[in-house]
């Protein structure tokens, strides 16, 4: 008898143990099934443009004091940009409970990767059921989506008061013969300079012409600025971050193509890109080696492994919060066909036969009055798309930040890269230009014999995803 | 006639039943996290949309982008570099830590202080350390024995990386092939020893003919644990070296995270897996402990 419970007792407890773990095993493979597809939505782009999160206890939600508005109305806004949940909890807890006071809109923030939003939208046109009210995200997807004639024509509200946009923005954001959206948000790369480096200036390069990005501040100045340096201090004062999680690809197709030969992808295999590999090469003998294990650049400035540095506004950002008094942030410099350089734009756009579209509107109204730019600019480290914002900042390092960046967008001969928006394959196009870096700066091979090959396998890319070639490039 | 086979049915159930229960959550567990990825990774490696693909071996072998065969090199070198030095140096370790001598304790403790950090925060101190304005650059540039910092770091200097690397993963896992063969030594009954120094053994011949013999088991132990998890090196070489010193588990990563290639990953790790599983058995085949085969025959 007491055996026999004593077998009872083994069964259930096996039993339930076997239950648990089959459960447990359900639930973690469901659970992985679940999460693919939301991996592969995030695309590379805007993991990496998304600045770094910014520290956020203080910006954990609130409740919204639910006021009883007249009309109640509730919209949802979808974007693939502030999704980290550090920035998500800003939006939720500080961004949107101000304007539900004001207007008593209420706002569901969905934040969701570019791929999930395309999909989205998709069904919803097709169903002819809109239930997204706004979408914030990156100039490539809105042109597409204006291109598919999914959005609204933004002129019919009007202008917006009290604010002016630069005339860069404005012109991107027309697009197929309608005002396809509002620029919001902006965020680029810039270099860096440490104020030590001004002593080694070569000759006929001033320390205004850097700052300032002047016509002499162009790629030939930079290498001579570096051989100067370590002619006289024995330092490789230049720093790139060509690690494997860093941002290097960037500046190859976003900054140094555009400028060698006016184009991203199109001039390639061009004689002008052979010349701007070749100066490349020569370049590199005064860029510190360790640059290919450097993620971002805000350490080995700090450190002082490096003087001059180029790398995402996010990612140098702690350099100048902890030390702004030793660091300007300067233009990028002109190349033979003019001053290349990246601009992410983030826009806001009204789906076609959206719901509550007058509410939208007010809710892009509120997102781009210049006091809610600075307040994002502050927490989550996006540049504002409206004028005048960072003259008004008080001294510091944000201020240092936003002027670089200012003078960069002012620059007469910038000639701006929009990142291609390839969706999962975005990760392909960034690896080309990274290997074709390595074999032919790297390991010394001949860059007439690679580059026809890869351009193929980039041109292959914007094939297979019907994706147009980013601007510059038309 | 089905009466009877019933019955016998029900008694191989009833004589079978304790047993198969007492190995099911073992079974389940094995199925679940052995079995279910194993299955899994083929499928998501040689399936696009239900149809067998041999696009992720296409790539792996073909791409411009793959760094297949020299991340299968150093990952082969890494391991042929750090299990050997390492299993050296604990036994050098046990050798010692088996005198007593004061602060004996304490040097068991320090000596397996690593194994309680996490492999990423060892590739940091170390990158930390070794980087060109780290402090062992520093001493050295204070103490006049060199001019400039010594640069470990980059792709002109992957060979010094690789240095780098083999120095913090043995400094890290060290402390694991220590304690298994330590622990292994501390089980020898003293007298042994005793009776070897009665017949006048010198320290060579205890060592050879009382010491070895009985930690071999443990070395054994100590050898495998350490060659598999030598073959999914990971964290340490990113963060030292990046992919300047491409290894199998940082190319799987990489395709995953940055590419999107879930085909390629999982082809990855399945190459791990197969020379792990290879490994492994060819260690048990020929490093059998002796003790274990004269109990057989």
């Amino acid at each position: 008898m007491a055996s026999l419970t004593g077998n009872r007792l083994l069964i259930a407890v096996a039993a339930i143990a076997i239950i648990v773990i089959i459960l447990a095993g359900i639930y973690v493979a469901g659970f992985g099934r679940e999460e693919k597809p939301a991996e592969e939505a995030a695309t590379p782009t805007e993991r990496e443009e998304a600045p770094a999160p910014q520290q956020p206890e203080e910006t954990t939600p609130t409740e919204t004091p639910k006021e009883e508005a007249p009309t109640k109305v509730k919209i949802i806004w979808a974007s693939t940009q502030l999704v980290p949940a550090a920035e998500q909890a800003f939006v939720k807890g500080e961004l949107l409970p101000p304007f539900t006071r004001e207007t008593g809109i209420e706002v569901e923030f969905v934040g969701l990767g570019y791929d999930a939003l395309v999909t989205r939208l998709q069904s919803e046109m097709e169903a002819g059921k809109a239930t997204i009210s706004v979408i914030a995200d990156l100039h490539g997807g809105l042109d597409l989506f204006a291109s598919k004639g999914w959005l609204e024509d933004l002129s019919k509200f009007g202008a917006l008061e009290g604010r002016s946009f630069p005339k860069v923005l404005e012109d991107y954001s027309n697009l197929y013969g309608i005002k396809a959206y509002v620029p919001w948000l902006t965020a680029t790369y810039v270099f860096v300079v440490n104020k030590d480096a001004f002593k080694y200036l070569p000759p006929g390069l001033t320390e205004e012409d850097v700052v300032n990005g002047s016509e002499k501040w162009t790629y030939e100045a930079l290498l001579k600025w570096a051989e100067n340096i370590y002619a006289e201090t024995g330092q490789k004062a230049l720093g790139f971050p060509a690690g494997p999680k860093g941002l290097f690809h960037r500046l190859l197709h976003g900054y140094l193509y555009p400028s060698f030969t006016g184009a991203q992808v199109k001039n390639f295999d061009s004689p002008q890109a052979v010349e701007m590999w070749t100066y490349l090469r020569e370049l590199w003998n005064y860029v510190n080696p360790q640059s290919t294990t450097y993620d971002a650049m805000a350490n080995p400035l700090l450190k002082g492994e490096v003087l001059l540095a180029w790398d995402h506004t996010a990612r140098i950002k702690d350099a100048i919060v902890q030390q702004p008094d030793k660091f300007v942030v300067v233009p990028a410099p002109r190349g033979p066909e003019g001053r290349g350089y990246i601009l992410v734009i983030v826009g806001l756009a009204i789906p076609k036969n959206a719901p509550n579209q007058e509410a939208a509107w007010k809710l892009i109204e509120y997102l781009t009055r210049p006091e809610v730019q600075r307040l994002i600019l502050e927490k989550v480290g996006f540049f504002p798309a409206v004028e005048g914002v960072a003259e008004k900042l008080p001294e510091g390092p944000l201020k240092i930040l936003a002027s670089g960046v200012a003078n960069q967008l002012a620059a007469p001969d910038s000639l701006v890269a929009l990142i291609p928006s390839l969706g999962g394959k975005g990760g392909e196009f960034s690896q080309l230009y990274r290997e074709a870096f390595q074999k032919i700066v790297l390991e010394g091979q001949d860059p007439q014999a690679i580059l026809p090959e890869f351009k193929r396998a980039l041109m292959s890319l914007f094939e297979e995803t019907g994706a147009k070639l980013p601007p510059p490039d038309e | 006639m089905t009466g009877r086979a019933s019955t016998g049915l029900l008694r191989v159930i009833r004589e079978w039943y304790k047993p198969l229960l007492l190995l099911a959550p073992a079974l389940a567990y094995l199925g679940l996290f052995i079995v279910y990825p194993i299955v899994d990774s083929f499928a998501t490696a040689f399936f696009y949309k239900g149809y067998f693909s041999l696009e992720s071996v296409k790539y792996l072998l073909y791409s411009p982008l793959s760094k297949f065969w020299e991340a299968l090199r150093y990952t082969l070198v890494l391991a042929a570099l750090v299990v050997p030095i390492e299993t050296t140096l604990a036994l050098i370790a046990t050798l010692v830590l088996l005198q007593p001598f004061k602060g004996r304790d304490t040097a068991v403790y320090i000596l397996t202080i690593p194994i309680a950090i996490s492999d990423v925060a060892a590739g940091l101190i170390w990158y930390s350390m070794l980087t060109s304005k780290g402090f062992i650059n520093k001493i050295l540039l204070g103490l006049g024995l060199i001019d400039s910092p010594i640069v470990f770091f980059g792709y002109e200097y992957r060979d010094r990386a690789l240095l780098a690397i083999v120095m913090a993963e043995v400094w890290r896992s060290m402390a694991l092939v220590f304690i298994i063969i330590f622990a292994g030594a501390q089980l020898i009954h003293k007298e042994l020893f005793e009776a070897a120094e009665v017949f006048g053994a010198s320290f060579w011949v205890k060592l050879r003919h009382v010491l070895f013999p009985l930690i071999k088991p443990s070395i054994q132990a100590a050898l495998i644990i350490r060659t598999l998890f030598a073959f999914q090196v990971f964290a340490v070489v990113w963060v030292l070296a990046g992919r300047d010193v491409p290894v199998l588990a940082g190319e799987a990563y990489y395709t995953l995270v940055e590419l999107y290639r879930f085909d390629v990953a999982a082809l990855y790790a399945l190459v791990i897996a197969a020379l792990s599983m290879s490994t492994g058995v060819l260690y048990l085949r020929f490093l059998r402990a002796r003790h274990l085969e004269v109990g057989r025959s």
